[in-house]
């Protein structure tokens, strides 16, 4: 680990924070509140406060545009259309606080989490100067080095999006697009307002 | 406001759909400006800084939800007009797919920000890669924004209304007659 010193991307060192365990640990209860109470307004601000701790971790780990769009996205709009959608549905008359657990269900939810969960070992640590995406950086290193020259963009993360692959972005905006028109078909209106 | 909807489906815990709250009608006053201001900057910034089009517009139609919550959906959907949500959405696509398609008829690729450089150059004074960061630029704000703000807003009023169609959600309710008459002006034309 000598090495690592030398290298210009040092990062935090290697091994887990209290802090992220934390937020490791809030984001995993939330998650599973989200899918255990029966109240489908309690789950809907529990999955709100899920999608916080989310682009916390996101932000923490140097990823503040993902972190922006979890927030923007998963913790508000999407608890806005959650919560109108209740207020269009009747909610269920049974007092008990939590549902039922599906057991077969847990049963395939925890085979799908050891599947993935064995290849995390082949992960490097978080930070690790060592790791591929730093020693070995053809891809990422291209962008990092010429999209300040090629574009003029600071935020290398744009660069890549409207310039490097924007054809992909193009038609990300077409399925938003897309998604208006079907809202439309789906609940049979001609008009978003009047 | 309170009688909203009266098919409550014999379920006693419905609430109205729209409180009047000045607790909420205050808060949300004091907030909106920061909120616009904040998303303006993430959309207009998003090749200096974190954010873009997408999360910049995302925050701009909170704005409008915002409005919605603290002074009712029904209000403010007759205050925003359709052709102003539809619109939105489809200038974003003419704007993006503009700008995307007029290198391919300059004899370049899709979205080739260079291609513009021989044509508008000397027009504008700029140097070829700022060429790049200008389209980018107008990629971001005038397609992705536009594009995402309009479609929420328009996803959120349209959840809002449900599947029943306006005109029977008009007569059902308690409106006065000449407030029915004045909305089906508005949406003959």
């Amino acid at each position: 680990m000598i090495g690592a010193s030398a290298s210009p991307l040092v990062l935090q060192s290697v091994g887990i924070t209290p802090f992220e365990l934390s937020l490791f640990v809030f984001v995993l209860i939330t998650a599973v509140l989200t899918a255990l109470f029966t109240d489908v307004l309690a789950s809907i601000v529990i999955f709100a406060a899920y999608s916080l701790g989310l682009s916390i971790i996101y932000t923490f780990y140097h990823a503040p545009d993902v972190g922006l769009t979890e927030a923007a996205i998963g913790a508000g709009i999407t608890t806005v259309f959650l919560l109108l959608t209740i207020a269009k549905t009747s909610r269920p008359t049974s007092d008990d606080r939590f549902d039922s657990i599906n057991w077969p269900a847990v049963g395939i939810c925890t085979v799908f989490v050891l599947v993935v969960g064995s290849t995390l070992s082949a992960f490097p640590a978080v930070g690790d100067p060592g790791s591929p995406i730093l020693t070995n950086a053809d891809v990422t290193g291209y962008y990092l080095q010429t999209a300040y020259d090629e574009t003029g963009a600071e935020n290398a993360v744009t660069a890549v999006l409207a310039a490097y692959r924007g054809f992909d972005t193009f038609g990300e905006a077409i399925v938003v697009f897309a998604a208006g028109i079907a809202s439309l078909l789906v609940l049979g209106r001609e008009v978003f307002t009047t | 406001m309170s009688t909203d909807r009266d098919d409550t489906d014999g379920v006693a815990r419905q609430r109205p759909m729209y409180t009047e709250s000045q607790v909420i009608m205050t808060t949300v006053k004091t907030v909106i400006p920061f909120v616009l201001t904040y998303g303006l900057f993430i959309t207009f910034h998003g090749t200096g800084s974190p954010g873009g089009g997408f999360q910049g517009g995302a925050l701009i139609a909170s704005v409008v939800l915002m409005i919605a919550f603290a002074f009712g959906i029904e209000s403010t959907r007759q205050s925003l007009a359709n052709r102003l949500v539809v619109g939105l959405g489809t200038v974003g696509v003419l704007i993006f797919a503009g700008i995307a398609l007029v290198p391919m008829a300059l004899g370049g690729n899709f979205l080739e920000y260079t291609k513009y450089y021989p044509v508008l150059g000397s027009a504008l004074g700029l140097k070829k890669y700022e060429f790049v960061k200008y389209g980018m630029e107008a990629v971001e704000i005038g397609g992705i924004a536009f594009i995402v703000a309009g479609v929420l807003m328009g996803l959120f009023f349209i959840l809002a209304a449900g599947v029943t169609p306006p005109a029977a959600d008009e007569s059902a309710g308690a409106a006065p007659l000449d407030e029915v008459t004045a909305t089906e002006d508005q949406e003959d034309d």
